[in-house]
């Protein structure tokens, strides 16, 4: 070939390369070059989304606890800003607003390309400063962003709840949600998050060289709904402060037990109870406290590691009331005793102490069981020393005579034992809402344990399928695979220890379904729900989720014998000088022992009024030493508010269970 | 062809030592125009950061000024000279080549030596020097219609030691340019079926093995990935290439006009005054001031191919293709890769992209086509 058809050669390869460009070009220009405009179009298009304002949060009465303010942010649009201002931007904002410029940084590569972020919250001052000198701020602009305000404080900050920034796992589930915007993390706001966000807004406008060149008009923000509580902020106060008092006077309790010789009693210092209070006849919560407390304030612009790990080492964020489990030991006997009246128990006929044909016993302080050889232990002592004589179902409930209960269960033991009846006492449980999750419109509501054979063979089963990984719930000397379900544990579960165990909530709901006759209500913290405009469009109704065939004598033979437990019986000093209606309330104390705990949990559980019952209170304080001392003053005290007596100061009580 | 073969072969009109007219023109056409887009790209964003308007153009002024003294100063200088001082311009080019190292890393690479005004960017004055060296190789020997084997190897190792040094800055744009420009000279020297196929053949090869022992960088790897699926990477790489093809493909039959884009003003594209300098002119002027410069660029390549074919010699027929083949490389895969059909290399665009060493090292190469056009006959007195 010769030099110049090579030549000739190579330029048309080079003519063959630029018309393949050539073509490419028309393809990318004519074929397909209308698409490009519109694209092109709808990306000079900016739509912003305007975040709506939450909607409040009410009490019973119509009270604001929570609402939304419109405070000004400083918002960064990446359409405006030009790659080589970026870093002088970031770093001038870092100055401005005394935020590290690496976290500012992240925020503006977490936007993306041409995104819009809020910096930060400003306040008015700041707000004007950086308003007059935009120029410096390029892509910057002021914007009103809604925020919200707790009023109530701490008060109720366990139902109201928190918020926080949605998760990656919040957004797969919810994809509406926009990851700037904070969301409900527990509570109310959790739960009816929905209603409360309302539905965010849209600003449109279409930027040519950087300038606005038009708009279209603006979508405004839909405010969230206003949500409405059952709860009484009235009553909270009383229900707050007097828990706030049980916990100190618990403290002062165990000084007084120490200062007596007496400190095993008094191991830990008391920091922790709970309360609460529900309409009977409904299942509305209409107090609910939870000790420690916390300001939901903190989460509204984020928290520091630090505050956040404080809070959550002295379990603030936690509800107790809702979420605490404990043993609720004598304030179980009421159940026990109506098996006991419902059942026809038979009382044991062998057994020293015991009479079956009066249905009374001994109450010395213990009871001696040779006989149960099954790996039960062989003496159950009772909390008291001396003797009570010789006491019936009543009276054994009012003074919280152990050895009573005791022998119900062995009689439920001795004569059903190994025959479906020998749950009655489980069952007639949780029939009344126990071992199970209440259902309560919050979040973590866990269900408790009633123990029975079946649990007990599931439990020993996993542990001696895989001993690392169960919980290990029971002892050794039960993995040898006899029967680990013995007599001595319905006895235990009689008095509601063992590995019974209940949330405040279960144990006030209980309370009301036996004072009601029977009704077991699903209980709920949320009344109903409105519009912004004030109409109503979701009301929660009362939801009856079990009822229980009582003998309505036996119920009025309960409450009697409740209002004597605090004439009378173990909460009788706690309830000195209540007020003319003592007659018409009543309550068991209950001390409860736990593995867990070193100190006893104070309970107290009462119904007001008894002639037609209204509301169930129940107090729980945590290792607080003493129902009978510690927790039914404290319950006395909400109830006086209950019944329009006078409050009388918290002091202690007898120390009984 | 047969319009353009008796053009090429029309060496009886020989009037002598004057600069090549349509070379020279083209030349200013395309630096003139280049400095518009480069404008009309960058006036907006420094105007927003309150900055001198100009400010990016003036400095490719500067480029463009020292350039068009470089075509001057190389036209008047004799190409036939650099066979004797071929051993000192190679070294140096090798030297400043291994010199990058030592100078800290910019953007994930090593390519610059930072020397008053602008940075020093050894690979693109590799491409004239490569073309000189290559030419010179194949200029040996007698039958000017044959390559010798030993003389491809020699091509190959000495080509194959900058490649290998640009390769690791690492640039792979201007390394992909030499073999490219090698095989359009093997084959204007006249290498043959076999040794061409060859040649590709273990290239392609060559190419597989560096995917299949990962001996690519990952930032390069990756842009191959995403040229052949822009949707793996929406964010960067993808959005550029997205933008870059919707800003141009707005531009439709006679774009929106002078100063009148909003995509490549609006830092939509980012890099339009340098590498995506293209974008800048389908979106302005659209299909037709696309094909027009395209159709530029061609006649440039035109009359490099004439310069070749009319050149009193065998060295300076291969230098003249040589920078044929580099200038044609170049605007096809800068082109091609705004409008999606060549993967994102970093290869500028000839004369328009903003960028010092580039414009000096191109117009270097016109100077030196044009001493080859001005020796293309014995001067008179000589």
């Amino acid at each position: 070939m010769r030099f110049s058809l090579r030549l000739t050669v190579l330029f048309g390869l080079f003519l063959s390369l630029f018309a393949i460009l050539s073509m490419r070009l028309w393809f990318v220009q004519i074929a397909e070059g209308a698409a490009a405009v519109e694209a092109t179009d709808n990306q000079s298009w900016v739509t912003v989304d305007t975040p709506a304002p939450r909607g409040d949060i009410r009490d019973r009465n119509g009270l604001v606890l929570a609402t939304s303010r419109f405070v000004p942010a400083v918002v960064v649009d990446r359409h405006l800003v030009n790659k080589e201002d970026k870093d002088v931007l970031i770093q001038r904002l870092s100055a401005l607003l005394a935020i590290p410029a690496d976290d500012i940084a992240a925020m503006y590569e977490a936007a993306g390309v041409n995104g819009t972020f809020t910096v930060a919250i400003v306040d008015t001052v700041e707000a004007y400063q950086i308003n007059e000198k935009l120029s410096l701020f390029p892509g910057v602009r002021i914007e009103k962003v809604p925020e919200r305000v707790y009023i109530s404080g701490t008060s109720m900050a366990h139902v109201i709840g928190q918020l926080g920034l949605p998760t990656a796992d919040d957004i797969e589930q919810r994809s509406e949600l926009n990851p700037s915007v904070r969301i409900g993390k527990s509570g109310v706001e959790a739960r009816y998050d929905e209603w409360l966000q309302g539905d965010s807004g849209e600003v449109s406008y279409q930027v040519r060289l950087g300038d606005v060149i038009s708009q279209r008009p603006e979508v405004p923000a839909t405010p969230g709904n206003t949500v409405i509580l059952t709860l009484d902020s009235e009553l909270q106060a009383v229900v707050e402060n007097a828990l706030v008092e049980g916990i100190q006077l618990s403290n002062e309790w165990k000084d007084g037990q120490r200062a007596a010789g007496n400190s095993s009693a008094a191991k830990n210092e008391t920091v922790r109870g709970a309360a609460v209070v529900l309409d009977v006849k409904t299942g509305e919560v209409v107090s609910m406290a939870s000790y420690p407390t916390y300001d939901p304030s903190l989460f509204v612009g984020g928290l520091d590691v630090d505050t956040y790990s404080l809070l959550a080492d002295g379990q603030a964020f936690l509800n107790l009331a809702v979420s605490g489990q404990y043993p609720p030991a004598s304030t179980f006997k009421a159940v026990t005793y109506l098996t006991f009246l419902e059942e026809n128990v038979p009382l044991p006929d062998d057994v020293e102490g015991i009479d079956p044909a009066s249905k009374v016993v001994h109450c010395d302080g213990q009871l001696e069981l040779s006989r149960l050889n099954d790996g039960s232990a062989q003496i159950f002592r009772d909390w008291y020393t001396g003797d009570k004589g010789w006491l019936d179902v009543s009276a054994s409930l009012q003074q919280s005579c152990n050895i009573f209960f005791y022998s119900v269960a062995l009689g439920i033991h001795d004569a059903w034992d190994g025959t479906p009846k020998e749950t009655v006492l489980q069952e007639m449980a949780r029939g009344l809402g126990y071992g199970a999750p209440t259902g309560i419109d919050l979040t973590s509501d866990p269900a408790g344990v009633i123990p029975d054979r079946e649990l007990f063979l599931a439990w020993q089963e996993a542990q001696m399928d895989d001993p690392e990984e169960a919980p290990r719930l029971l002892d050794e000397s039960r993995l040898d695979g006899r029967d680990p379900w013995f007599g001595g544990d319905l006895m235990n579960a009689a008095i509601g220890q063992g590995t019974v165990s209940a949330t405040p909530l279960q144990v006030a709901l209980s309370y009301a379904a036996m004072a009601n006759g029977g009704k077991v209500w699903q209980p709920y913290v949320v009344r109903e729900i409105r519009d912004p405009k004030g109409n109503l469009i979701e009301l929660n109704t009362p939801t009856l989720k079990n009822e229980v065939d009582l003998d309505p004598a036996n119920v009025q033979r309960l409450l009697t014998d409740l209002n004597r437990v605090v004439t009378q019986g173990t909460a009788a000093s706690a309830f000195r000088g209540f007020g003319d209606s003592l007659f018409d309330v009543g309550g068991k104390t209950g001390t409860g022992q736990s593995i867990a705990a070193k100190d006893n949990h104070a309970w107290f559980a009462g119904i007001a009024p008894i002639s037609d019952p209204r509301y169930a209170v129940v107090v729980l304080i945590d290792e607080g030493g003493s129902g009978g001392a510690v927790a039914a003053p404290v319950a006395r005290q909400i109830m006086q508010y209950l019944m329009g007596e006078e409050l009388d100061p918290i002091v202690a009580g007898e120390s009984a269970q | 062809m047969a319009t353009i073969a008796p053009s090429l072969t029309a060496v009886s009109d020989r009037r002598g030592n004057r600069p090549d007219p349509i070379l020279i023109s083209m030349v200013l056409m395309l630096s003139g125009f280049g400095l518009l887009m480069i404008y009309s790209a960058t006036r907006f964003g420094l105007e927003r950061a309150e900055q001198i308007p100009t400010g990016t153009m003036e400095r490719q002024m500067i480029f463009v000024t020292a350039g068009l003294i470089a075509i001057g100063v190389f036209s008047f200088i004799d190409y036939r000279e650099y066979r004797n001082f071929l051993p000192i311009i190679y070294g140096v080019i090798v030297l400043l080549l291994v010199a990058v190292f030592l100078f800290p890393e910019v953007n994930g690479a090593r390519r610059w030596i930072p020397i008053p005004l602008f940075n020093l960017q050894p690979a693109e004055f590799t491409k004239p020097v490569a073309i000189i060296t290559m030419a010179y190789v194949l200029s040996q020997g007698n039958d000017p219609d044959r390559v010798k084997w030993r003389q491809i190897f020699q091509v190959l190792f000495l080509a194959g030691i900058p490649a290998a040094l640009i390769l690791l800055e690492p640039d792979l744009g201007t390394t992909l340019t030499i073999p490219f420009v090698m095989l359009v000279m093997l084959f204007a020297a006249g290498a043959n079926w076999k040794q061409m196929t060859t040649l590709i053949g273990s290239g392609v090869i060559a190419i597989a093995a560096a995917f299949h022992f990962d001996l690519l960088k990952d930032h390069q790897e990756r842009r191959i990935r995403v040229f052949l699926d822009p949707s793996l990477d929406p964010q960067g790489m993808g959005f550029q290439l997205r933008q870059s093809k919707l800003a141009i493909g707005s531009g439709q039959l006679t774009g929106k006009g002078l100063f009148e884009g909003t995509q490549t003003n609006l830092a939509y594209v980012p890099e339009a005054e340098t590498d995506f300098i293209f974008t800048a002119v389908g979106e302005q002027l659209g299909f037709v001031g696309g094909v027009l410069l395209v159709a530029g660029f061609l006649i440039l390549i035109w009359r490099l191919l004439v310069i070749a074919a009319q050149a009193r010699d065998r060295f300076g027929s291969l230098i003249a293709v040589g920078i044929a083949g580099m200038l044609a490389f170049h605007v096809f895969v800068n082109i091609g890769m705004t409008v999606g059909i060549a993967p994102v290399t970093g290869l500028p665009l000839p004369f328009l992209s903003l960028g010092g060493s580039f414009y000096l090292a191109m117009a270097i190469s016109i100077g030196i086509a044009n001493s080859i056009w001005l020796k293309r006959s014995p001067v008179p007195d000589h």
